[in-house]
């Protein structure tokens, strides 16, 4: 009963503080706002960005079926992006690098091609540049598909016996087309990822701040370590923790009662970013809300404990404040707060996978990006109980050897 | 019965330094027993220790028979602690904070607003129990702080210099408070380097002095340790270094401290030996600007036992 009546003796004194709810609210509110945005705003970049490379047309062969054939196809790739162009301008866009090479249709190609001819087309590229290589290697592949349907059909209107019409030889050639798009979309080869799916698209899902909310979330909880370590300095300064040990209080249960003070502040602050995160920036916590709750409730936990170990080391606030920014940093920055761990690599991923910050991050984002459920919090929540109880024993440990 | 509180060679070191040494003494049930010493004799370092503060290094002490080093928990539930500073949230009112420190001690519900309200009654501050402990004076403080280790009505009391810096009125008010609790039959120790306090308050006293318990006894017990001899402080108007030379040697004188230009001498009979004093000083060319005669007090067995004044 006396740690509870410590806890709250604790929680009465910080709220009464208002430049802590300011701290403790309104600045990892702004905080989720703007790396959200920053996060949005890379989002819209990448989306008007078209990497394909980019292909004059000239067409001299207006109205011709092959042409207009090649033309479509070309404008289906997922390589070659086609910019129509006049034939005056075709030389100058090469120059100045606006296309990576013009080709040109020349007048009755189609014609020609329908009479079994071997018509040709230009290209003007710069073959020793690596775009023009590729754009040759490219258009020989779309161009060899092209005359093929035309033999195809060429062919097939033969085997009637009867001179072929024009309109006939165009619904062979239109046939023979479609059969090559439908092999080209047909998945005739299965694929299977190497990487894990994480990987491919945006890392934060459908909405940048699944991965801001949670991220500004977790790092403001370790801020907390400097509000956690204060409260023994603090108390030390006054001489009432002196006071304290004078009473037959228990070194456990002192620590135990300011911990769960602090427990309580960083869980409201919590509270508050995931009521925010859902209602405000669309961020669904409620997808699995005991799983969130649980992840919440032993990341508190651990910052808690840490911070009650942070304030027995030291001797005053400004030591307080130098421990716990190192530790908000290393924490923030190896835990994946700042951007998420997949997208490292090597040591740093693997060292930061061992993160107490890291684990918290991986429960929200079970549940915020991977759409997993309660299940997948059971881990990251055990991993955070376990860090907060050594941090705990810690701290009593240390407390024990303190000068008074 | 057993003593409320017994020590037995308690030891305290910090590094090489020996801040306790072999300290031992007892107080009664209802007695009042004060630690007296100089600054830096260890009075605090051995009341840190009985507290629970400080483990010793060695020996034992028992507060109301229980060990400190073994049962800490139910030495330190029959005890009330008044430290040197103020132990209290400043951004917390009196009334807060006593409800606060009592609930730490133990008590509940009605239980505890009674005796909050007993307590504001004794330290005075009934009317003022809901302004914050950080617009108080000094005084004030010093009185809720005594409040405080009151809460719980322990059986034993420990205060460690609680009229350090005050005014006179607070200082008289804490004085009558430790004799009030005296006869309601607490034990209390008490730790001043104030002689007169000491010797208005207690049963017994134990003298301190570098870590050392030097004398033991009740006051009268401890003045007849230097017989009948006299104290005269003095002030000279020169170093005169000859003049302390020549009053060595002056029949009668048996002691003779000299700090910042005033002169203690302790002598077996002022009538006879100031006048030889005065003729000694006219002979070295010097002047006695003051003379006090005092007659044996803790002070004078201070001096006696150690060669040093209080103030030292």
């Amino acid at each position: 009963m006396r740690i509870i009546d410590l806890t709250l003796k604790d929680l009465s004194q910080i709220f009464r503080d208002k430049r802590s709810l300011l701290f403790l609210v309104a600045m990892p509110i702004i905080f989720t706002l703007f790396m959200g945005f920053a996060y949005k705003s890379g989002k819209d970049e990448d989306a008007v960005q078209d990497n394909r490379i980019p292909l004059g047309w000239v067409n001299n062969d207006p109205g011709g079926v092959v042409s207009q054939e090649l033309f479509e196809m070309l404008s289906n790739s997922d390589s070659i992006r086609v910019v129509e162009l006049a034939a005056a301008a075709a030389n100058d866009s090469v120059r100045k690098g606006e296309v990576a090479g013009v080709l040109i249709a020349p007048a009755g190609y189609s014609e020609q091609a329908e009479a079994g001819d071997d018509p040709q087309l230009t290209l003007v590229t710069d073959t020793n540049s690596a775009q023009g290589q590729s754009i040759y290697q490219l258009l020989r592949t779309s161009v060899t598909k092209v005359m093929s349907a035309m033999e195809i059909a060429r062919l097939s209107a033969g085997m009637t016996g009867k001179p072929a019409d024009a309109s006939e030889l165009d619904a062979a050639f239109a046939s023979a087309s479609r059969a090559w798009a439908e092999a080209d979309s047909a998945s005739l080869v299965k694929v299977e990822l190497a990487v894990e799916e994480s990987f491919l698209g945006d890392w934060y899902g459908d909405n940048p701040y699944n991965q801001a909310s949670p991220g500004i979330l977790v790092q403001f909880a370790i801020m907390g370590l400097v509000s956690s370590g204060q409260i023994l300095v603090q108390e030390r300064k006054t001489r009432t923790l002196q006071r304290m040990m004078s009473t037959s209080m228990r070194s456990w249960e002192i620590i135990a009662g300011h911990t769960l003070a602090m427990f309580g502040v960083v869980f409201l602050q919590i509270a508050l970013l995931v009521v925010f995160g859902q209602l405000a920036l669309g961020v669904d916590y409620l997808r699995s809300p005991l799983g969130a709750l649980l992840v919440s409730v032993a990341l508190s936990l651990w910052v808690a404990a840490m911070g009650m170990l942070i304030g027995a080391m030291v001797k005053d606030d400004s030591q307080v404040i130098l421990f716990a920014l190192m530790a908000m940093f290393i924490f923030s920055a190896l835990g994946g707060t700042w951007f998420p761990l997949e997208v490292s690599s090597g040591a740093f991923a693997l060292i930061g996978k061992a993160m107490p910050s890291a684990w918290a991050m991986n429960g929200y984002q079970n549940i915020l990006i991977r759409g997993l459920g309660l299940e997948s919090a059971w881990l990251p929540t055990g991993m955070l109980l376990v860090y907060a109880l050594g941090f705990f024993v810690l701290a009593v440990w240390r407390f024990r050897k303190m000068d008074m | 019965m057993p003593f409320a509180i017994e020590v037995k060679n308690l030891k305290k070191s910090f590094g090489d330094l020996q801040a306790v040494q072999d300290a031992s003494f007892n107080a009664e049930a209802g007695e009042v027993l004060s630690l007296l010493g100089p600054n830096g004799a260890g009075k605090s370092t051995t009341i840190s220790m009985l507290s629970g503060l400080l483990a010793p290094t060695g020996g034992d002490a028992s507060i109301m028979g229980h060990s400190i080093t073994k049962e800490p928990e139910a030495a330190k539930s029959s005890l009330g602690v008044v430290p040197q500073d103020i132990a209290l949230y400043p951004d917390l009112s009196a009334r807060e904070n006593l409800v606060f420190w009592g609930k730490m001690y133990g008590l509940r519900g009605a239980a505890l607003k009674q005796r909050v309200d007993e307590v504001l009654e004794i330290i005075g501050l009934t009317d003022r129990q809901k302004d914050h402990i950080g617009k108080f004076s000094g005084g004030m403080k010093r009185r809720v702080n005594i409040g405080a280790a009151l809460l719980h009505k322990p059986d034993v009391i420990i205060m460690d210099e609680p009229t350090v810096g005050i005014d006179p009125q607070s200082r008289r008010h804490i004085l009558d408070n430790v004799k009030a609790l005296n006869r309601q039959g607490m034990t209390v120790l008490y730790t001043t380097h104030y002689m007169e306090e000491a010797a208005e308050l207690s049963d017994h006293i134990a003298i301190m002095d570098r870590g050392k318990v030097i004398a033991y006894g009740a006051h009268d017990q401890l003045i007849k340790m230097v017989g009948e001899e006299t104290r005269i402080d003095l002030t000279l108007n020169t170093d005169g270094e000859k003049v302390l030379a020549a009053w060595k040697a002056t029949q009668g004188v048996s002691q003779i401290n000299s700090l910042d230009g005033k002169v203690t001498v302790l002598v077996d009979d002022s009538n006879r030996v100031l006048p030889h004093l005065f003729e000694e000083a006219s002979k070295a060319g010097a002047r006695i600007t003051s003379v006090e005669i005092q007659e044996p007090n803790l002070e004078t067995v201070f001096l006696h036992l150690t060669g040093r004044a209080l103030r030292d």
